[in-house]
């Protein structure tokens, strides 16, 4: 068991799928070589498939004897390949109405592909976005299939990491992990995730996908911090969900199921009922996310009739550093940063 | 296993070169390795009812030229399949023990270690390891090894080189000596790797010529 864990909470609520997050993640973490179609954040619309393309039929994870899952071992095409640019002849090649096409043939696939399709009929059509990062399980499928535990959780913080340096490339952790949030680097040859920008974190500073979100939907403190507002969302108010708790790894990441807009008859009349169907919401959160979407709007109510409502004030984050705590400082104030070393495989001794 | 005195390794380092016509090769018997072996029961439960090691036979001859050993290997391998994109490659590994008397089928032990020089097709030069236990390996010492492959026919054909030597760590190859030898196989094309292998099942005994 780790000492402390630290935990995120995202407020699906106020997720607008602008993929902020994914990008602060690829600049800061997976630019370089065969990391190409790596997302350790990504963002995709729910309900769909996802990246790799449906991931929740994958396996992986454990039963509910504890016994491990076989997985399937995703491809980079069911992921979504990095598409390739005509970059060079729109900047070099002097015509000034060049626009940029794609190079090679039509996908068919991608890491997004079927954003904003969702679910539903007209006019009462749902879905809503789900960022996903690895979730530093506390019970790890991932770190239990490495037959040479290349793959350990920390015990300062738990945060689960992958050591490059032991990692042969197996890949039974991308088979055993039920989110599928391992990715294969076929230039280096290892495996790689999220991790949780531990250079930051160790500093003091939030993950980068948290910090960078315009929306404030990212809450990145310890769970096991009483005051924190991560454990008041979990366990105090019970708001937040972990998602396919099922999979049996005590995920760390958890998420604040979003609300329904309303639903309409045929003649734009709004009627009761919730647009995204519960039982849908239930399949992804499990059976307590009724009473979380009730709290939510109780607490709602609460605020618009003039009273007070300590939960409210959380989710809604006036003050932006709060999300973060004990995790805000800036990154160009945090003492002593080095700029983080890439080590080419085998030059570090 | 008798490894032969020649005259000079240079003429052996082609696994179609005609010095080796006239060195005996030996057949070992290789089994896949034990499901319940498999370290972790992610591997025994995913690798349960799928066939694996399925290459039986590893044609082994081995030569030296006073400085350095050679091993020519070969195997059937339906299909060719090299280290590159989400490929597993195929692959052979030497093992010798480095001192004491390592069990081979759990590749050494702390005070007992095995060195393994791996091949895997596809990357130029093979790879030196020690191993203390099963999931253990790690960069090994430098033994001077090289490797020449090629695939025709449905068979692998290669020879592996390295120093006769001796020393803290590397396992002991010298003229007039004698120590142990096993091997491994992995078939990419049936997605095999780390512990999902053909070995062979214990050591077989290799005395080198003066």
């Amino acid at each position: 068991m780790s000492k402390h864990q630290v935990a995120m909470v995202m407020d699906l609520n106020k997720c607008l799928g602008c993929h902020t997050c994914s990008i602060a993640c690829k600049r800061l973490w997976t630019r370089r070589e065969g990391m190409d179609a790596m997302w350790w954040n990504s963002v995709n619309t729910m309900p769909g498939q996802g990246t790799p393309r449906n991931w929740e039929g994958m396996g992986g994870g454990f039963d509910s004897s504890g016994q491990p899952i076989p997985g399937h071992l995703p491809t980079y095409a069911e992921f979504g390949e990095a598409w390739e640019f005509e970059h060079e002849k729109v900047f070099f090649g002097g015509n000034p109405d060049a626009t940029l096409l794609p190079l090679g043939d039509d996908p068919s696939w991608g890491p997004n592909w079927d954003e904003d399709v969702g679910a539903g009929e007209y006019p009462n059509s749902y879905y809503f976005y789900l960022p996903r990062i690895c979730n530093h399980c506390t019970h790890p499928a991932c770190m239990e299939a490495c037959p040479r535990k290349a793959i350990i959780k920390r015990d300062e913080d738990g945060i689960v990491i992958l050591n490059e340096d032991h990692c042969r490339g197996f890949r039974f952790c991308q088979e055993a992990c039920p989110y599928k949030k391992i990715y294969f680097n076929t230039a280096s040859r290892v495996s790689q995730k999220c991790i949780f920008c531990l250079p930051r974190i160790e500093k003091g500073v939030a993950t980068a996908c948290s910090r960078q979100c315009p929306g404030r939907v990212r809450f990145v403190g310890y769970l096991d911090d009483p005051e924190g507002p991560i454990h008041q969302l979990v366990y105090k108010y019970g708001v937040a969900l972990p998602l396919h708790a099922e999979f049996g790894t005590e995920p760390n990441v958890f998420y604040v199921p979003p609300l329904s807009p309303p639903k309409f008859d045929e003649n734009g009349i709004e009627v009761p009922g919730l647009r995204i169907p519960i039982e849908y919401l239930e399949s992804l959160f499990g059976p307590k996310v009724k009473i979380a979407l009730s709290t939510i709007e109780r607490e709602m109510q609460r605020k618009r009739s003039g009273g007070t409502s300590d939960l409210m004030d959380l989710l809604i984050s006036r003050r932006w550093l709060d999300m973060f705590k004990p995790f805000d400082k800036h990154p160009k104030d945090s003492t002593d940063v080095q700029p983080v070393k890439f080590f080419a495989r085998g030059e570090r001794k | 296993m008798r490894s032969q005195r020649v005259a000079a390794i240079e003429n052996y380092m082609d696994a179609g070169a005609p010095s080796w016509s006239s060195v005996g090769a030996q057949s070992i018997t290789m089994i896949p390795a034990p499901l319940p072996m498999q370290p972790n029961p992610y591997i025994q439960k995913s690798w349960k009812n799928r066939p694996y090691g399925l290459a039986n036979q590893l044609f082994v001859a081995c030569v030296h030229d006073g400085r350095r050993a050679a091993f020519r290997l070969r195997w059937h391998s339906a299909s060719k399949t090299l280290a590159q994109g989400e490929d597993f490659p195929d692959g052979v590994a030497i093992a010798l023990p480095v001192r004491g008397d390592p069990p081979l089928i759990l590749m050494g032990t702390p005070d007992e270690p095995i060195h393994i020089l791996l091949w895997q097709a596809g990357l130029p030069e093979p790879r030196s390891l020690l191993a203390t236990g099963i999931g253990s390996s790690r960069s090994g010492p430098s033994v001077g090894a090289s490797v020449h492959a090629h695939w025709a026919d449905g068979r692998w054909a290669l020879v592996v080189t390295r120093d006769l030597s001796s020393g803290v760590d590397i396992a002991p190859l010298e003229a007039g000596g004698a120590t142990r030898v096993g091997f491994a196989l992995w078939n990419g094309a049936n997605k095999e790797r780390a512990g999902i292998k053909a070995v062979s099942g214990d050591w077989t005994t290799l005395t080198l010529d003066r």
